[in-house]
């Protein structure tokens, strides 16, 4: 449609050539009519240009141009396809790791809930700094006091987890996690459902109908969505519950459930315990904002109201706990423990970026100087310097939109590798998916890539004559691009070092912790979770199901020994509300002064024997401590050796605290056990009390002594308690070596990941340095071949390009140092903390860098002795 | 192509080129050339039209859909590329001289008045 360029010449010619016609047909003589033509018409190129602009516009121009750069471009990287091909896979590799990552931190940090109004949901609870823990559940004393005044709250919503076992919906007993709630949650949490209905104000109390909902995840994968799920009568626990509704997916927060169910469901939340007891504090608290209060003026009301409360209660809240109360935004709540690590992660990210870009430029530098001459040439001829840049940067853009084009296909599988991974710290990276905003983020990516890479290369000098007298001589290095490659080298040595030095961290704790000394033994012992069908039903009942169960399970072959209790070391991470304070003989607290605080472990007979602890002083407890003889306890070590420093522990008499709402019985004490930590993988000195099964608690896990393999015991020990209890659920059997191996998956992810990034950076940083060497050693092939020819030996040429790979190495470690130490500060100026590495991985990363410089120098050296001296010095 | 102040040509009104282009085509199709000095002799001398703006002009008023162009034979049997005009530009004419004989009558009665205009 468009006419070229070669047409509106063509319709100038012949009106030229009519004109001229014209005159001739006058009379004019042919010579000076065509000079008055041409004369009349004026500027031929003007006139041609602006008929063209009538059909083109200036940047439609432009773009052809471009195009046709491109199409060159293409060409000509054709023929480089090794180092297109690096290029390219080296940009993929750093965008698809930033696309993935920004895409899970996208999910977390920024997008908005499903809940309604989700700006006016807020998270309530409380803070005691002085026992150490910024998440203190709450009471429901509490929980009626802040509702009865608190007005910037138009509503409150309770949630507590309790394990229940559910029989129904075919298959074996289950145990499931449900939530609790009272009849308001659902709607301050603004869910609604997609079935039926959700729990509302009619079934609160403890006369309502017993019902439960259930959340999307569990229709949809265990109950393959059925639709006539609503009705369903299930046994939960002790009695029967029917199910009312299907939730809509949403985070499942605070905690992952298949079920939530009304209170009456649940015989603790109607027992009195539950419902009196101000320090019984198992439940979460959410509000939602009254019209025209804001977070801050609920903050401030919230505060007010807790001190009152405090204060009206001493007895319940010690001044040493200093409890407080601290509410914000369910979405800041969940966004929370993953926001560090996941901005660690786009740091790593966004510096595996900067090496890969680093990179490619040192190649396209490398890959400019060899084509200096073409360009001089071009620039000789008149080509400007827009010309050039716009040839160089058609290249550049070629190379970026073909790798970011792979990192986007890359994205997919890394995204879904990183959201299992962040789903760790936050439910909601399960959510992650490549959008449009990742394609949005790759393209900017790219194109900021390929603009810095265009203008990396110096443009040929415009003083000519020097300018084109390369062509004759093949490659001539300035010292200056040489500068520049040493400088993108040494910036991915750096980059990778602070990359290394932080996985290597992350290693040195994760080994510190997975091969931490217990006193446990660790590989022999069966840990299973025996749950009562809900807790507070149990009493007698399981007692007498526990103890016919170890007798069964004791006399098994292949089993050393059996005992039970209610924690499973580490894995059980509601252990610490078995945190108690206490008082002991001879220690009188003086005013103010509070009673120290230590862990109680109910525990049966046998118990330290199975689990390897070994007994220090005293006795083991024996079938005969029974709730009809004397109260007894066991302590730890550390327990005797703070509390009777002076003598022994043995024989002297220790209590609960009264305000802790239990029996102060004084207890005699008749033994002492070594420490065992079982809520920290790394020990630390642990203050335990241990009491008899049958005077405290109710048991809930099974402890099995195997003589050979432990899983092998697995079908029997769950036969076993089947036949007991046909209902009884049986889970989670592990030996506790692979519990903790199970509790540090996060710091194992951690590691590896890290690790993955670090290996990459090296990878490329290798190439990177290998590539300079090889580069600059080709670029002196003359000088070598002169240096040899005098007499040099190539021994020392060889030594020579070794030392240039190792300073390069040197400089990026230094460099990358001081810039691990302002990061340190900055991390430490906003986060509070920042953890220094430790001397082993900053050694270990830096030896490897410089091994692997070593090694990357090595071809380059060896090509740089065996320079051909005839062929060099011949080359110019 | 300079002309000196006692030159007695014309410049074209702003914008009436196109019109005139237009209205030379009106009896046929015409090549470049030919428009040109069509509208010189038609105008007694008095208007001449630089080829400068011309082409543009016709090219502007193809890519518009008022004429459409293509490659013939001229009567002194030599190539050209001739201009012919679309229906919807034999409307913009159309249009044109409407606009035109307004714009005429109008600046007539502020520079003539006649007693009409009072009415």
């Amino acid at each position: 449609m468009r006419p070229d360029d070669r047409e509106l010449e063509d319709e100038i010619r012949s009106h030229l050539e009519l004109s001229i016609r014209e005159r001739i047909e006058r009379g004019e003589d042919p010579r000076s009519a065509r000079q008055a033509a041409l004369e009349e018409f004026g500027s031929i190129a003007a006139a041609r240009d602006s008929m063209h602009r009538v059909w083109y516009s200036r940047w439609l121009d432009a773009t052809l141009l471009l195009f046709q750069e491109i199409r060159i471009g293409l060409r000509s990287l054709l023929r480089t396809r090794g180092l297109a091909i690096t290029v390219i896979v080296t940009l993929a590799l750093g965008i698809g790791a930033n696309a993935a990552i920004f895409s899970v931190v996208r999910s977390v940090l920024l997008r908005p809930l499903v809940n309604r109004d989700a700006d006016r949901l807020l998270y309530i609870r409380q803070t005691a700094p002085g026992i150490g823990t910024e998440d203190l559940t709450f009471s429901m004393p509490e929980i009626g006091d802040l509702e009865s005044r608190v007005k910037s709250i138009s509503a409150f919503g309770d949630f507590s987890t309790v394990d229940f076992t559910l029989v129904g919906f075919g298959g074996e007993p289950r145990v499931v996690t449900a939530g609790v709630v009272n009849g308001s949650f659902f709607d301050v949490m603004g869910l609604r459902p997609v079935l039926g209905r959700l729990i509302n104000s009619s079934d609160d109390g403890p006369n309502a109908a017993p019902v439960a909902v259930l959340t999307h995840r569990f229709w949809t994968t265990v109950l393959h969505s059925d639709p006539a799920v609503v009705g369903k009568v299930i046994r939960l626990g002790p009695g029967n519950a029917t199910v009312i509704g299907v939730l809509e997916p949403s985070v499942p927060y605070p905690a992952e459930t298949q079920i939530i169910a009304n209170v009456v469901t649940s015989p603790h939340h109607l027992g009195a315990t539950m419902q009196k007891e101000r320090w019984h504090r198992m439940t979460e608290l959410f509000g939602r904002l009254a019209p025209g209060a804001t977070l801050e003026g609920a903050r401030a009301e919230l505060k007010a109201v807790h001190a009152s409360m405090v204060h009206a209660h001493p007895e319940s809240y010690s001044a040493q706990a200093r409890i407080g109360i601290e509410v914000k935004t369910l979405r800041d709540q969940i966004a929370s423990p993953a926001r560090t690590i996941l901005l660690l992660l786009l740091a790593a990210a966004a510096i595996v970026f900067v090496i890969a870009c680093s990179n490619v430029a040192n190649l396209i530098l490398g890959r400019s100087v060899r084509r200096e001459s073409e360009l001089a040439v071009r620039a000789a001829l008149g080509a400007s310097r827009g010309a050039l840049r716009r040839t160089l940067l058609a290249e550049s853009l070629v190379l970026c939109v073909a790798g970011a084009a792979l990192g986007l296909l890359l994205a997919r599988p890394l995204v879904a590798v990183a959201a299992r991974y962040a789903a760790r710290f936050s439910v909601r990276a399960l959510e992650a998916r490549v959008d449009g905003s990742v394609l949005w983020l790759g393209a900017v990516l790219a194109v900021l890539a390929a603009v810095l890479l265009a203008y990396v290369p110096r443009l040929p000098s415009f003083d000519r004559s020097s300018a084109l007298s390369p062509a004759a001589g093949g490659i001539r290095i300035t010292p200056g691009t040489n500068r520049r490659l040493k400088i993108f080298a040494a910036t991915q040595i750096a980059c990778s070092f602070l990359l290394l030095v932080g996985a290597g961290m992350l290693v040195a704790t994760l080994n510190a912790m997975s091969t931490a000394n217990t006193a446990y033994d660790m590989r022999q012992v069966l840990a299973v979770d025996v749950p009562p069908p809900a807790p507070g039903a149990g009493g007698e009942a399981t007692n007498s199901f526990f103890q016919e169960a170890m007798r069964r399970i004791g006399a098994l072959p292949g089993v050393e020994g059996v005992a039970s209790g209610m924690v499973v070391p580490w894995r059980d991470e509601w252990s610490s509300i078995l945190k108690f304070q206490f008082g002991f003989e001879g220690y009188h607290p003086a005013e103010g002064e509070e009673n120290p605080t230590c862990m109680f472990r109910p525990v049966s007979p046998r118990f330290f024997a199975v689990l390897g602890v070994p007994i220090a002083a005293g006795r083991d407890f024996t079938d005969g401590d029974r709730l009809d003889t004397e109260p007894v306890a066991i302590v730890s070590q550390s327990v005797a050796q703070r509390l009777f420093p002076k003598g022994e522990a043995v024989n002297r008499h220790l209590w609960l605290d009264s305000r802790t709402g239990l029996e102060p019985t004084p207890r005699r004490i008749v033994g002492v056990v070594a420490d065992v930590d079982d809520e920290n993988v790394v020990q630390v000195p642990t203050m335990t009390v241990y009491l008899p099964w049958r005077q405290f608690g109710e048991p809930s896990r099974l402890f099995v002594r195997a003589a050979a393999d432990p899983y092998a015991l697995v079908p029997v020990v769950t036969r076993t308690l089947h036949e007991l209890s046909a209902d009884q659920a049986v889970e989670r059997p592990a030996t506790l070596e692979d519990v903790r191996t199970q509790v540090l998956t996060p710091q194992r992810l951690n590691a590896f990941v890290f690790s993955a990034f670090g290996g990459i950076a090296l990878l490329i940083a290798v190439v990177g340095v290998a590539g300079v060497l090889a580069f600059s050693v080709g670029a002196r092939t003359r000088e070598f071949g002169i240096r040899l020819a005098v007499g040099c030996e190539p021994r020392q040429l060889r030594a020579g390009v070794l030392r240039e790979g190792t300073l390069i190495a040197a400089t990026g470690i230094l460099v990358g140092g001081l810039g691990g130490v302002a990061l340190t500060w900055v991390a430490r100026r906003l986060f509070g903390v920042a953890q220094m590495p430790g001397v082993l991985p900053i050694a270990g990363a830096a030896a490897l860098l410089v091994a692997a410089a070593i090694l990357a120098s090595l071809l380059p050296a060896v090509r740089a002795s065996r320079v051909d001296v005839i062929q060099a010095l011949r080359s110019e | 192509m300079t002309r000196t102040s006692d030159d007695p040509r014309l410049d074209l009104l702003q914008g009436t080129l196109d019109m005139l282009i237009l209205r030379t085509l009106r009896w046929g199709p015409q090549h470049g050339h030919g428009i040109g000095q069509a509208i010189r002799r038609q105008s007694e001398e008095l208007l001449k039209v630089e080829t400068g703006s011309l082409y543009p002009a016709l090219h502007r008023l193809v890519k518009r859909g008022w004429l459409k162009s293509e490659w013939g034979v001229s009567e002194s049997n030599q190539r050209a590329k001739f201009y012919r005009l679309t229906p919807s530009g034999r409307a913009q004419l159309i249009r044109e001289q409407d606009r035109w004989s307004q714009l005429v009558r109008a600046i007539g009665q502020i520079m003539n008045p006649t007693p009409a205009a009072k009415e």
